[in-house]
């Protein structure tokens, strides 16, 4: 038991003596736990919602109102069928909502007319949450103004049902959870790949000794990062198509409209992890740290990219942190180009945001790296 | 100034400690110069300051005729660096770790990495790993590693520093060889032995350069100071008067050798009088001339007082 004793006391010792461990250790539970614990939720409100509305009725106004009142949705109005298509192709909705011009006639006449209700199918948890909710619109508590009594015996209700709700899952219409999961899943194989390999290559040099030796070489700043990130582009790159490669033969993942498109996608994703691996890297003084710092920056990139959690069921406040996250966009982008068929120039934003991360990481590893010789 | 070292108050800071505090050096071209001083006298940073990883606080440099403050990458090129640690990489071979350093300074002729091999005695360990190196063969490779682009000046601090006294020897006669063909070297040691093999040295103490020159020269400068030894055993109430006694700068006991370093002012009939107090035996005291140890211990103990 002494014995034991002993090598307890020296790992306790040898933990105190890094700070930063400790700190990653302790601080990062605490800051996941608060941030998953208000950010984590199924139930999506604040779902943008395109309508068209043909009738502008008194009814139609009943089922707006009615849906508006759930709270889980914001309606903005679009002129088209096609251009709600178009807006929850873009990703500016996640459902949208079409009645006919001739739903208070047919309503009147008794005849069941239809309201159209479009689901966005690529996002798991969101299109399911609003399948649920849509009952919201042929409640009885809600259809009950609709109901139409023979004006001579009142008590004879016309119709149990006034109007019908078609539901149209767009993009993914069996919801197969496969095609929900299998490209964000690529994006946390690679993601954990790349993060891993390139954040402990530079504190490696350094725990080897190796790093003074590269620096007494004319090799630049600039040479020695793009010599780190290369051989990993390639290596995660391989990775890349292997895992999608494996997906679509076994798992029937629909293929992207452009290779080109899903190619770029490869790079700035992998350009955006490899710098930030790197930049982790070079504020790490031990593996250890890099590691830690790595898993730090992962768990919450899944969790709170929107690939499971739907970003619209965060509370407000801690939408923004989505936005800073790599993972965020690779989702968007790859179930756009997979899932959606989007274009490139659709979906440019987003590349234009993961480029923006890979230039600041690699800056700011450039000047880290300076800054440690000094 | 055609020296191949040549500095003016080189200082380096740390906060508020200073490393190395306004050294002028001169090294000449073809020769070994030894940079001597005790653990954290600050020969480590001088070695990265001479090498461009670490910027000076203040002073000036130049190395191989190019300013250290602005033309820091051209000396890179022709300079080589043998860090205290192994700077190699365990887990690749001798042949690839020294390929890969040749790389760094574009070096990718293969008959180069062989005569590497060869003139470091690596040619039967070229797909060894470098991990499984003994201390001494690691510290070919790193000398092999550091020398592949040919450099005209190399750094080589503490070369020999947990090494066993056979590889050491061995290890010189490849510095000597370096040194015949015309290369420059700086070593750094704390090894007494190691100062006499040197062409010119320099005492390092506290950052500050206490003594420079030749082996003899620094052995000289013991002016006012006269070294005696005598054969006794170890008294440490002998050893305290001594130390107490006006005019003794240094007393040092190596085994059954007392030594010490008295002021000229001191007689030796002082002495034999001191020592007879505490030693009833017979003994004989004798002048003798100061060895780089001698002088190394005084020079170190005036800047520590």
């Amino acid at each position: 038991m002494k014995l034991i004793l002993a090598l307890m006391r020296k790992e306790f010792i040898q933990l105190r003596r890094d700070p930063r461990l400790v700190g990653f250790i302790i601080v990062m539970p605490i800051v996941l736990t608060t941030l998953f614990g208000f950010a984590l939720k199924l139930e999506p409100d604040n779902v943008r919602m395109a309508y068209v509305d043909k009738d502008t009725s008194m009814f139609s106004n009943l089922i707006k109102t009615n849906i508006w009142s759930e709270g889980y949705f914001d309606l903005y109005e679009v002129d088209s069928v096609a251009d709600i298509q178009n807006e929850i192709r873009l990703g500016r909705a996640r459902a949208g909502l079409y009645i006919p011009g001739n739903f208070s006639a047919e309503l009147s006449e008794n005849n069941q007319p239809s309201v159209y209700l479009y689901i966005d199918g690529t996002m798991p948890s969101l299109a399911t949450a609003m399948d649920n909710n849509s009952s919201a619109i042929t409640d009885d508590a809600v259809t009950a103004d609709m109901y139409f009594s023979d004006p001579d015996d009142p008590l004879i209700v016309i119709a149990q049902d006034p109007f019908n709700l078609e539901v149209e899952t767009l993009f993914n219409p069996d919801k197969i959870e496969t095609w929900f999961f299998l490209p964000g899943v690529v994006g946390i194989l690679i993601m954990q790949v790349a993060l891993i390999l390139t954040s402990t290559t530079v504190v490696r040099e350094r725990e080897n000794n190796t790093l003074e030796q590269l620096l007494v070489s004319p090799m630049t700043r600039s040479q020695f990062i793009l010599g780190k990130i290369i051989p990993y582009v390639i290596i995660s790159l391989i990775d890349f198509y292997a895992i999608l490669g494996f997906s679509w033969l076994v798992f029937d993942l629909p293929a992207p409209g452009s290779h080109a498109v899903l190619f770029l996608l490869a790079i700035t994703y992998l350009a955006a992890l490899i710098s930030m691996g790197l930049a982790i890297s070079t504020i790490s003084q031990t593996q250890q740290q890099a590691i830690f710092l790595s898993i730090f920056v992962l768990i919450p990139s899944v969790l709170l990219s929107g690939f499971i959690f739907p970003i619209e069921a965060m509370p407000s406040y801690i939408r923004p942190v989505a936005y800073i996250i790599p993972f965020t966009y690779f989702v968007e982008i790859i179930r756009g180009i997979l899932l959606k068929g989007n274009y490139f120039i659709e979906l440019i934003p987003q590349f234009l945001a993961l480029g923006a991360f890979a230039c600041v990481f690699t800056l700011f590893s450039i000047f880290r790296f300076r800054k440690t010789l000094a | 100034m055609s020296n191949t070292i040549e500095t003016r108050s080189l200082t380096r800071r740390f906060g508020d400690f200073i490393a190395v505090d306004g050294v002028d050096l001169s090294i000449h071209a073809g020769e070994v110069f030894g940079l001597l001083g005790p653990n954290a006298a600050g020969k480590s940073t001088i070695i990265r300051l001479l090498a461009g990883i670490l910027r000076p606080s203040s002073g000036e440099a130049s190395i191989l005729s190019l300013d250290l403050f602005s033309q820091t990458e051209q000396i890179k090129r022709l300079i080589g660096y043998v860090a205290q640690y192994f700077a190699l990489y365990p887990d690749l071979t001798v042949l690839e770790n020294i390929a890969f350093y040749g790389g760094l300074y574009g070096v990718d002729d293969s008959n180069r990495l062989e005569q590497q091999l060869e003139l470091y005695g690596l040619t039967g360990f070229k797909n060894r790993n470098a991990g499984l190196l003994s201390g001494g063969y690691k510290r070919r490779l790193a000398m092999a590693c550091a020398t592949t682009h040919d450099p005209e000046l190399i750094f080589l601090d503490e070369p020999t520093a947990g090494i066993d006294p056979v590889t050491r020897k061995e290890l010189w006669e490849l510095f000597y060889q370096l040194s015949t063909s015309g290369k420059t070297l700086f070593v750094t040691t704390h090894y007494m032995e190691e100062a006499e093999r040197c062409n010119r040295l320099a005492f390092l103490n506290h950052g500050r350069l206490v003594a420079q020159g030749t082996p003899a020269e620094i052995r000289a400068s013991l002016t006012d100071q006269q070294v005696y030894s005598c054969e006794i055993s170890h008294k440490p109430e002998l050893t305290n008067a001594l130390v107490n006694f006006p005019g003794i700068a240094l007393v040092n006991q190596f085994g059954s050798e007392l030594r010490i370093i008295a002021s000229t002012r001191v007689s030796i009939d002082q002495l034999e009088q001191l020592i007879s107090k505490y030693y009833s035996d017979s003994f004989q005291l004798i002048a003798v001339s100061p060895s780089i140890e001698d002088a190394f211990m005084s020079l170190t103990d005036q800047g520590a007082k």
